[in-house]
């Protein structure tokens, strides 16, 4: 594997276990993007987001502890160390470097850091890329694809209201309307299951609230195809094509290119 | 002129010909009862290339989909185009053999003097000899056994590839396509196919069709109902009940047990045969399972048992004669030849077994019938994982130690796993991981307690027992308790066939079985990842309890 890697550029952190993983981003805007999460943060950002990647979740628990105990602001942890950590788990993930259970472990990883922060966790001053809507729909329970595609949402910036599975078309409605958000994302795992997304759409129509936001789908039977037939803005094979697509859907909106406006963002916060 | 092939045999095509005159020549026999009119939808083939070379579909073919055709429509346009097609196949090694148990036999249906009587109906007139069919429908196989009701004893088994695969590969397809514009196709087929069987198996054992005056039928929720034709839907969607089970918790009816004429069926036996099915044990659990669990003689277990019934829905049952568990496990199909590079079901030709050595010899391995490797089946699979974490070439994540893509598991033939097919595996793999960690923790025990495993269904006859414990397909019990079981299912089937006192126990003992959904289990997600290791499964002690959710 070591042969494969480009030589770096530069080191950002003295974490040699990152700098390794690092070294998977090999696309110049990326890495240029998740070095800027690394720059200057407290080495103990670098020991959780590598604990993350390595899907590590006792040590996560320990560290996300010890960062607390030492002052670090909840946000800090969740911005510099656990989601800066996903988002190299999410681009080695779409490089086809790691695969589901390894993103699972990391994701497991992320849960147990997140167990200490979610209470204490304040509204971030930093202006988000997007405001996304996520739910799996009416009548289908898997949301182990969509909590996925939420962790690496936040990972790139992103604002997400989970609504959680067996979510009604209402329900849909009423959480765009009151978080304004750009984005609805929906996840369905079954074949039989998959027909409500297109009734979902129908029922924003209905409301004629269908231009207010731009509509993505996903899940294990949904192609590019069935997502086009049942008018979907956009379709996400997996957690990250979810991101991209997120992206564009937000970009074509504030017309900016949809892959700088997440790094832009993360930029200007650190 | 480019050849039309069949099975690694060619001829030149041209113009006109159908599929079926190709597998005339080739003496590839092609089911079919119309008289190749496009009527009786039996002689369906799978079009592997060159499906642009054909004739459009014809009006009797629209029920297809993908790259499906009738052998007896489907003909030659184009002669450049290098078709290849497969007839479903007609005997898959899986699902024949299996446990027999001893039961006293009570049949329904005897001869009295002159007469064959059910219970106490007199039906017909006695000729020559009193036979029954037993059926157990899988999604994806049919096995059946031709029993001599007068001496108790099965005389023939059969089974075949099921014919509604063109209405996709897993029940939740099945539903939907029978939802749609060609609802009842599925069971026409599948009639066709059973009328069929039967038809060649009395014609081998040189009896009449009408003396087969009774028949059990056992299946998966969905594919039951779809013999009986009852309406799916319901099956397909929140809480996935049948409609038989719907009614029974309406108080329309008293069980969920079916029992029509064969007449009423289409079912081409004596037509006034009765045709019963046990009840459906809940949800997607159908009444293939409680022929499962007459089969191992679970109304007679005192000590907690397991039985897992592995497929692309895993069945699992955890309990005694009177308290059981059970759910149903959503695995799919990965070990049974989908979404695997070079997967295959238990065909000829099929890896089977592998061996790998940790100094660098070549891989050992064997192929069903001892064919060349034509790809790589369930038992192959395990055997292939649990090696590969053994010699350290694999870590829990199913990543290669060397940082490789893949591993040759045939290299004379150019086949490998890749990781993409393994965290396929792993998923696939942790869905029956969940089932039975689930269940055995919400009955209160640890594998170390279940004095019994019985392993049923598909592969898990030919699956090595201690591999598949060292990768957490099955629970650990001792590998001493493991017991295979083969083709349970069709051996209830015959058990209630036989025995009126067999259905009665049925019936008793589903209503001591509680359906566990998985997904009211607050810890999914971090069982799911635990399950997602090749690892043996490690069950805390402290975790199991009758009170823990
Ligand atoms: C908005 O934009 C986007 C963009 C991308 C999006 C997106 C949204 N959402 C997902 N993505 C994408 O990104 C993710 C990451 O890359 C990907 O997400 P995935 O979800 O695909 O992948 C996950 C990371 C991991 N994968 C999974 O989470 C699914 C794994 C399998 C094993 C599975 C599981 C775990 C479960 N199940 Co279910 N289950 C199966 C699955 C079979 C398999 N081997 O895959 C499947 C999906 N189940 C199935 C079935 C039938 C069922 N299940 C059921 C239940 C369950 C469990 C509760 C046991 C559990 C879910 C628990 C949970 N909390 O999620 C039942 C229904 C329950 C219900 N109401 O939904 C039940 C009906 C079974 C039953 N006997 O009761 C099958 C569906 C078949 C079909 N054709 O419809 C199935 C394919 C297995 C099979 N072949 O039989 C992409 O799809």
């Amino acid at each position: 594997m070591e042969a494969h890697l480009p030589e770096t550029p530069y080191m950002t952190t003295q974490h040699a276990g990152l700098e390794k993983e690092i070294r998977y981003v090999t696309k110049p805007f990326e890495v240029k993007h998740i070095r800027s999460l690394f720059e200057g943060t407290d080495p103990i950002m670098h020991e959780i987001a590598f604990n993350l990647i390595s899907g590590d979740q006792v040590e996560v628990d320990r560290l996300t502890r010890e960062a607390l105990a030492r002052g670090f602001e909840a946000n800090a942890v969740l911005d510099d160390g656990l989601i800066a950590g996903m988002a190299v788990v999410g681009i080695k993930f779409r490089d086809n470097i790691i695969f589901v259970p390894e993103v699972l472990i990391a994701a497991r990883a992320m849960k147990a850091g997140m167990a200490y922060i979610e209470p204490i966790l304040s509204e971030s001053g930093v202006e988000p890329v997007g405001t996304v809507i996520m739910g799996t729909v009416k009548g289908d329970l898997h949301d182990i694809g969509k909590n996925l595609c939420i962790m690496m949402l936040r990972g790139a910036g992103f604002v997400v209201h989970d609504l959680g599975v067996d979510t009604k078309p209402e329900e849909f409605i009423d959480a765009v309307l009151e978080h304004g958000a750009q984005v609805l994302g929906m996840s369905a795992l079954l074949t039989t299951t998959m027909p409500n997304m297109g009734r979902a759409i129908e029922a924003f129509e209905a409301e004629g609230l269908r231009e207010e936001v731009s509509i993505m789908v996903g899940g294990a039977p949904v192609t590019q195809e069935f997502a086009e037939d049942m008018g979907a803005d956009g379709y996400g094979k997996d957690a990250i094509a979810c991101v991209d697509m997120a992206r564009a859907l937000v970009g074509v909106r504030d017309g900016s290119a949809p892959l700088e406006t997440a790094a832009g963002a993360r930029e200007a916060s650190s | 002129m480019s050849p039309i092939h069949h099975a690694g045999r060619e001829l030149d095509s041209a113009a006109g010909m159908t599929i079926f005159d190709y597998a005339d020549s080739l003496s590839v026999r092609v089911p079919t009862s119309c008289g190749r009119s496009g009527e009786c939808h039996e002689c369906i083939v799978e079009v592997r290339s060159g499906m642009e070379g054909l004739t459009p579909p014809t009006e009797s073919e629209r029920f297809l989909r993908g790259g499906y055709r009738l052998a007896c429509q489907a003909a030659v346009a184009e002669v450049d185009a290098d078709v290849e097609f497969a007839v479903l196949r007609r005997q898959p090694r899986i699902l024949t053999r299996s446990v027999r148990r001893r039961t006293a036999p009570a049949p329904l249906t005897e001869r009295r003097g002159s007469g064959v009587y059910f219970g106490e109906e007199r039906v017909d007139a006695y000729r020559d000899g009193i036979y029954g069919l037993a059926v157990d429908v899988g999604t994806t196989t049919v096995a059946l056994n031709v029993v001599d009701l007068e001496r108790a004893e099965v005389v023939h088994t059969a089974s075949f590839e099921n014919p509604q695969r063109f209405g996709g590969s897993d029940v939740m397809h099945r539903i939907s396509y029978d939802g749609g514009e060609h609802s009842g196709e599925l069971r026409r087929v599948m009639l066709s196919a059973i009328n069929f069987e039967v038809g060649e198996v009395c014609r081998r054992l040189g009896i009449h069709r009408r003396r087969i005056y009774e028949a059990v039928f056992v299946g998966n929720s969905t594919m039951r109902d779809i013999v009986f034709g009852v309406d799916v839907q319901s099956i397909g969607e929140k809480p996935y009940k049948s409609l038989t089970e719907v009614e029974l918790e309406a108080g329309e009816r008293s069980t969920t047990a079916l029992e029509v004429r064969a007449r009423d069926l289409d079912l081409r036996i004596f037509p006034g045969a009765n045709v019963y099915s046990p009840p459906l044990v809940g949800c997607h659990v159908g009444s293939d399972v409680t022929a499962d669990l007459m089969a191992v003689g679970m109304n007679e277990q005192d000590d907690a048992v397991m039985l897992v019934d592995v497929g692309t829905n895993t069945e699992v049952v955890v309990g005694n004669r009177l308290r059981m568990m059970a759910a149903s496990c959503p695995a799919g199909p990965a070990f049974e030849g989908g979404a695997i590079t070079y997967g295959m079901p238990g065909y000829d030709g099929a890896v089977e077994a592998v061996g790998l050595s940790e100094d660098g010899a070549p891989v050992r391995y064997e192929t069903i019938g001892g064919a060349p490797a034509e790809g790589i089946c369930g038992s192959g699979l395990v055997d292939l994982l649990s090696e590969l974490r053994r010699t350290g070439r694999m870590n829990e994540l199913g990543a290669f130690n060397d940082g490789a893509g893949e591993f040759y598991f045939a290299p004379d033939r150019d086949m490998y796993v890749s990781r993409a097919d393994l965290s396929a595996l792993a998923q696939a793999k942790s869905a029956n991981f969940c089932g039975q960690w689930i269940v055995l923790r919400r009955y209160g025990i640890t594998p170390e307690e279940v004095s019994r495993l019985y392993l049923a269904g598909g592969f898990a006859n030919y699956v090595d027992a201690g591999h598949a414990v060292s990768i957490g397909f099955i629970a650990n019990v001792p590998e001493e308790r493991v017991a295979k079981v083969g083709n349970a299912s069709l051996e209830g089937a015959t058990i209630m066939l036989t025995s009126g006192r067999a259905r009665e126990a049925a019936e008793e003992l589903v209503r001591r079985i509680e359906h566990v959904e998985l997904e009211t289990a607050p810890d999914f997600f971090d069982i799911f990842v635990e399950g997602c290791m090749f690892k043996p499964m490690q069950m805390p002690r402290a975790s199991t309890g009758a009170a823990a959710p």
